[in-house]
């Protein structure tokens, strides 16, 4: 009984979770799910706008020369109200995006997830982070 | 009594709900609950961040409501998905959830009721089915997307084009970020700002009549009037052009603010609009006191995305 019951809180749950997410607009418009990127490059400066916030990272492309791109976020609101400040993400951090490339074949991505180099997610996911309202405990 | 049923348990559980808060409080203690000119107080900072989904899953069907432990496992388990690798549903799902959890703000709580869905009325927690006009006007609507997808500025979402988001309402419901409140009150006026995306609603309370019916706005017309405690705002004179889950321009919303609890406002909107739907159908959703600032969210300051799709739709064309 307990273990039907789970599976069916756990199915709407992945139901409550995936289909409401959306974000200012239709992501799937701007960029393309056939070409996924990785790049790594260095912060160049942030644009901490709305609707969304823009990264921008000089990446040193194989034949040595440097390609200029333009990542994609969410609003700032959001991380502002976690203490994330124009200060957290100064010229010259190196970070690595996992995204996908625009549609038009600009050097534009969307920031999927942005780690730095070691690994270690820039943003940290939803949970763990000690924001308001977040039930756990930041990470040891 | 089909309609009565779900009001009166409603005000039962509210009841209840603030009888028992009040335990162990002193008088004083409640009486900040009135504006220095004796109107209810319903001001501050509030959201209405939750996991509890809109309509009741199918999977919980036949379940309004969730016992403690369930509750608590359901919280986990939609942390726990959220955070999950989104590739492995693909890279077209991965591509339209845009961007990992940090950049939202959903809230980690279902509702202090533990319902299962933010429906409160048909007892079945589901929207109603558009009646037959209805479904031919959101039909006509999708084919007219499919059409022209992005010829233009025009083609593309109220939300893309940062006019209006359909969280924001009214009716005001939870989504992805930017769930957050202020009101503001005078004597005569509520004013309402919303984060997402920054609208104000200033609500008159004097009485005065609605615009004539050749007005039309994209946020409607309201009017506020006290019903005890409760504040009751009317709306009319929406525009064909907004539609919440349907509605049409002939949409009669009617919300509900009631403080029950220094930190709560029990919010309840009942959508009554003939053109679209077989029977009024009514939502509850709590708001909690939150901590600031609001953040202007100036939707369209940096929409490089409205741009973007637009050149994407253009070299899509180019590469067929």
């Amino acid at each position: 009984m307990r273990t039907t019951l789970m599976c069916v809180l756990a199915a709407a749950s992945l139901v409550c979770a995936y289909v409401p997410v959306r974000a200012h607009h239709a992501f799937a418009a701007e960029f393309d799910a056939k070409k996924p990127i990785k790049l790594q490059g260095t912060v160049t400066k942030v644009e901490w706008i709305n609707p969304h916030a823009w990264i921008h990272i000089d990446v040193k492309a194989p034949n040595g020369t440097v390609e200029q791109w333009m990542i994609e976020g969410g609003t700032p609101n959001t991380l502002f109200r976690r203490g994330v400040n124009k200060n957290s993400l100064p010229a010259g951090t190196v970070i690595v995006v996992d995204g996908y490339q625009a549609k038009d074949g600009t050097l534009k991505g969307n920031g999927r997830d942005i780690t730095f180099p070691d690994g270690r997610k820039l943003f940290i996911g939803s949970t763990g982070t000690g924001a308001p309202g977040d039930p756990q405990q930041p990470p040891k | 009594m089909h309609y009565w049923f779900p009001r009166l348990t409603m005000i039962a559980a509210g009841v209840l709900f603030a009888g028992a808060t009040v335990i162990g409080q002193t008088p004083a203690h409640r009486a900040p609950l009135r504006t220095p000119w004796g109107d209810p107080d319903l001001q501050g900072l509030w959201t209405n961040a939750t996991i509890t989904p809109f309509e009741r899953p199918a999977t919980m069907s036949g379940k309004p409501v969730l016992t403690e432990q369930e509750a608590a496992e359901f919280e986990k388990e939609t942390l726990r998905a959220r955070d999950a690798d989104s590739r492995a549903g693909g890279t077209d799902a991965d591509l339209a959830r845009a961007y990992n959890q940090f950049w939202y703000d959903r809230g980690t709580k279902v509702v202090g009721t533990r319902r299962t869905s933010l429906v409160v009325d048909p007892p079945d927690g589901r929207v109603p089915m558009l009646i037959p006009a209805a479904q031919q006007r959101a039909d006509a609507r999708l084919a007219a997307r499919r059409r022209s997808p992005a010829d233009g500025p025009e083609d593309r979402s109220l939300v893309e084009r940062c006019i209006l988001w359909p969280v924001a309402g009214p009716p005001m419901i939870p989504g992805g970020y930017n769930n957050n409140y202020q009101i503001l009150q005078t004597p005569g006026y509520v004013a309402i700002l919303i984060e997402m995306i920054h609208d104000v609603r200033i609500i008159p309370l004097d009485g005065r009549a609605h615009a004539p019916s050749s007005i039309q706005q994209w946020m409607g017309d309201s009017r506020g009037r006290w019903d005890g405690n409760t504040l009751v705002v009317t709306t009319t004179n929406f525009t064909g052009k907004t539609n919440f889950r349907g509605s049409s321009e002939h949409l009669r919303l009617v919300e509900r603010f009631t403080r029950v609890d220094p930190g709560t406002i029990n919010y309840e909107f009942t959508i009554d609009d003939p053109a679209s739907f077989p029977r009024p159908w009514t939502a509850a959703i709590p708001m909690t006191k939150t901590d600031g600032p609001i953040f202007e969210y100036a939707c369209h300051e940096g929409n490089y995305g409205m741009t973007n799709l637009l050149s994407g739709a253009r070299a899509e064309e180019q590469s067929k």
